[in-house]
């Protein structure tokens, strides 16, 4: 396969579109032959459009007319060598703050430092590493180092026998193993028209949605232990280590890992999971409802997340916020709304507010956590009947194919790429970790080195995921 | 304002008493994966086929926990020779000997006292194992009870928990953590992925923890459950035996 376009050509297509009220979504690379093509993604109206064009030294970059490229294009940059003009080694991946920040520097000069944070940082974190200018208490400017934790994971999965390698998508974020699994599968699903049946759909969506509470659950416990609350953060995490031991229990794995598959789920983890959720749910759910009403009835903790790392909804927009990040902000982008079952437009606008601070996106989690809780408990009444999985036929899987798949985890909406030839010819990911770390940059100027770990944590994003 | 002490005190004790006395993980639990029959080569062979992390001997022989990442496959593909079950002491010693072994950690673990600090470190995980190793402090779990603690500064370290499979630009910060560690220190690979690299392509990433550091014990686990990393921890004190490890994977 070679484009009939060029990436500059490309490129204008989606900014026509982006102009035209669509949201811009990824920009990837593949490499066929000698060639790199750079394809462009688009949501118009909850449809992925895309738009692939071979890239030539000098390719247009979209930065300008759409920020919310410009990560994108330093990583098409980086791995691929692709040249989009302009100084390769630009600092930062978000252009809005650097305005503000030179000013600052020009009128504090000396007492500028420049701080290294990571990768090794204290506590039990992820390796990630921040360059922090600063000027005593307050952030100036932040610059993210990431990729400390490439796996080569997209690779991996190239050649590999297709009812295995929804396990490797497990590995990119092992937190959120149901969320990658089921994205991977579904792009696949839809690469070769395979068919799933409505009982292994609920089931996917009952993981996906449980392992919504265990993360959301994780990050407002950790914002409460940094809000030194001890009492609110134990009682959290035992709300969190709950949803573990019914997933254990229904699935066999604590994150509930190797049960979905091309097809539908491994097992039938909806009879195994209505067996562990009649016995666990309500509690569970009493727990954590109790845990998160003493958190938000405690002053010292939301005295620390008011005006916390704002985000004003313009920003989000423009550089394609996601998930719990965008809707603290107002921006309600759901990749439940495209499913077309289950989940509706009022639903995804109920956990809506506007704050865009770390106290909004902790609500966002609150309201999602019990509109989770109801989602489960909805299907799991309304058990669809007939078989859980689609046996697949010799003959479905030769061929050739290209697809997307989308799932709303946990962090936002997640994207896979699947390029199908008669077995996996390149797997791209864009996951919604990857999407939101532009607009922590913008999140902390403003703020102090204690606010730090709260706007982290309100981000609640896996560093897993990002780096791949 | 929340009344928190009466909240905490409303739950009772969740606490398990392990590693003091028993407790074990649910009986759907894949912990260790093993090979229940070897008559039939072609049921071994297609569970081989089905380990992406080659955790099963060409000789269909033995499945090494340390490459195992706990999916199933092979039990699935051939249930005949292959099984789970819901063991959770995972954890190898790379000794022949593991008695010695146990007494040889046991001598330099009494430098500790009775309390000991962690400092943790991410090579590369898949963010699972992470959430595990803090999931020890919760209150099912509390290893404080244990004297077990995390500390922020390698200098105030005893055990090093490396977690992840060892990513390039993590070798060089891996290295100078465990630098900082005052003598005497023990270092524990946490997860399969730190024990041996299980799926990660050769190249793509740089390996298993040992590689780099003297690991002394081997957590498997993908991700190690919060009674398996206990078990594993109190192994490293010297205080519980371990299996023998295959090292060198």
């Amino acid at each position: 396969m070679i484009a009939n376009l060029r990436a500059d050509e490309a490129a204008e297509l989606a900014t026509l579109k982006v102009r035209d009220g669509a949201r811009f979504l990824w920009l990837f690379c593949e490499r066929v032959g000698d060639a790199t093509i750079a394809r462009y993604v688009v949501d118009r109206q909850g449809r992925l459009e895309s738009f692939e064009g071979v890239a030539t030294p000098g390719t247009r970059s979209l930065s300008k007319d759409v920020p919310a490229s410009r990560w994108y294009e330093q990583e098409a940059r980086y791995r691929y060598g692709v040249d989009f003009g302009g100084p390769s080694d630009e600092p930062s991946i978000v252009k809005a703050p650097e305005a503000d920040a030179e000013r600052m520097r020009r009128a504090l000069g000396d007492e500028v430092s420049t701080v290294l944070y990571g990768p090794i940082r204290s506590g039990i974190v992820e390796s990630a590493c921040w360059v922090i200018e600063t000027a005593g208490e307050d952030f100036i400017c932040v610059h993210p180092s990431m990729f400390f934790k490439h796996r080569g994971l997209e690779k991996r999965f190239e050649g590999v026998r297709l009812e295995l390698a929804p396990l490797i998508a497990e590995h990119v974020s092992g937190v959120t193993p149901s969320s990658h699994a089921t994205a991977f599968c579904r792009t696949v699903e839809a690469a070769l028209g395979i068919d799933v049946p409505k009982r292994a759909r609920a089931a996917r969506a009952i993981l996906v949605e449980l392992e919504r509470i265990h993360q959301h659950l994780d990050s407002l416990a950790k914002l409460a232990d940094d809000g030194s609350l001890s009492v609110g953060s134990a009682l959290t995490f035992a709300a969190k280590e709950r949803v573990h031991r019914m997933l254990c229990d229904a699935t066999g794995h604590r994150f509930a890992r190797g049960s979905i598959c091309i097809g539908g789920v491994r097992e039938d983890v909806f009879s195994s999971l209505s067996q562990s959720a009649v016995r666990m749910l309500d509690d569970v759910e009493r727990e954590a409802l109790s845990a998160l009403e003493g958190l938000f009835g405690t002053q010292s903790l939301m005295d620390r997340l008011v005006g916390t790392g704002r985000l004003s909804q313009r920003t989000v927009s423009d550089y394609g916020g996601v998930g719990p990040v965008a809707r603290g902000s107002g921006v309600v982008n759901d990749a439940r709304l495209t499913d077309g079952w289950l989940y509706t437009r009022l639903e995804a606008e109920e956990a809506r507010e506007t704050e865009g601070d770390a106290l909004a996106r902790a609500r966002v989690r609150e309201t999602e956590i019990r509109r989770s809780f109801q989602h489960v408990r909805n299907m799991l009444d309304a058990a669809p009947a007939g078989p859980y999985r689609t046996k697949l036929s010799e003959g479905s899987l030769r061929g050739e194919a290209a697809a997307f798949g989308r799932v709303e985890s946990p962090q936002g909406e997640l994207i896979y790429f699947v390029r199908y030839h008669n077995g996996l010819h390149r797997v791209a990911i864009r996951s919604a970790s990857f999407a939101n770390w532009p607009l922590f940059v913008p999140s902390l100027p403003g703020n102090i080195f204690t606010d730090f770990s709260f706007i982290e944590h309100s981000f609640g994003l896996v560093q897993a995921e990002t780096d791949r | 304002m929340s009344n928190w002490i009466a909240r905490g005190l409303r739950r009772g004790i969740l606490t398990t008493s392990y590693p003091r006395r028993d407790d074990a993980m649910p009986p759907t639990y894949r912990g260790r994966a093993s090979v229940t029959s070897d008559d039939d080569a072609a049921s071994l062979e297609r569970g081989a086929a089905a380990c992406l992390s080659a955790a099963i001997r060409v000789d269909g022989t033995a499945i090494l926990a340390e490459r195992c990442f706990q999916c199933g496959e092979c039990a699935r593909a051939a249930p005949s020779a292959f099984a789970t079950t819901n063991d959770h002491e995972l954890a190898t010693v790379g000794d022949a000997d593991v008695d010695a072994a146990r007494e040889r950690l046991r001598k330099r673990a009494a430098a500790f006292g009775g309390s000991v600090h962690l400092r943790h470190v991410d090579c590369g995980s898949d963010a699972s194992t992470e959430q595990e190793l803090q999931a020890i402090f919760n209150p099912f779990y509390d290893v404080n009870r244990l004297g077990i603690f995390m500390t922020a500064t390698p200098r105030h370290a005893d055990i090093l928990v490396a977690s992840g499979v060892v990513t390039h630009a993590m070798i060089e910060p891996l290295r100078r953590a465990f630098e900082a560690m005052p003598e005497p220190k023990i270092v524990v690979a946490l997860g399969s992925a730190a024990c041996s690299g299980t799926i990660y392509e050769e190249g793509a990433v740089a390996g298993a923890v040992d590689r780099f550091l003297p690991v002394e014990v081997k957590i498997p686990g993908t991700p190690p459950a919060p009674l398996t990393i206990i078990h594993g921890l109190w192994v490293a004190l010297g205080r519980a035996t371990a299996r023998r490890g295959v090292r060198d994977l």
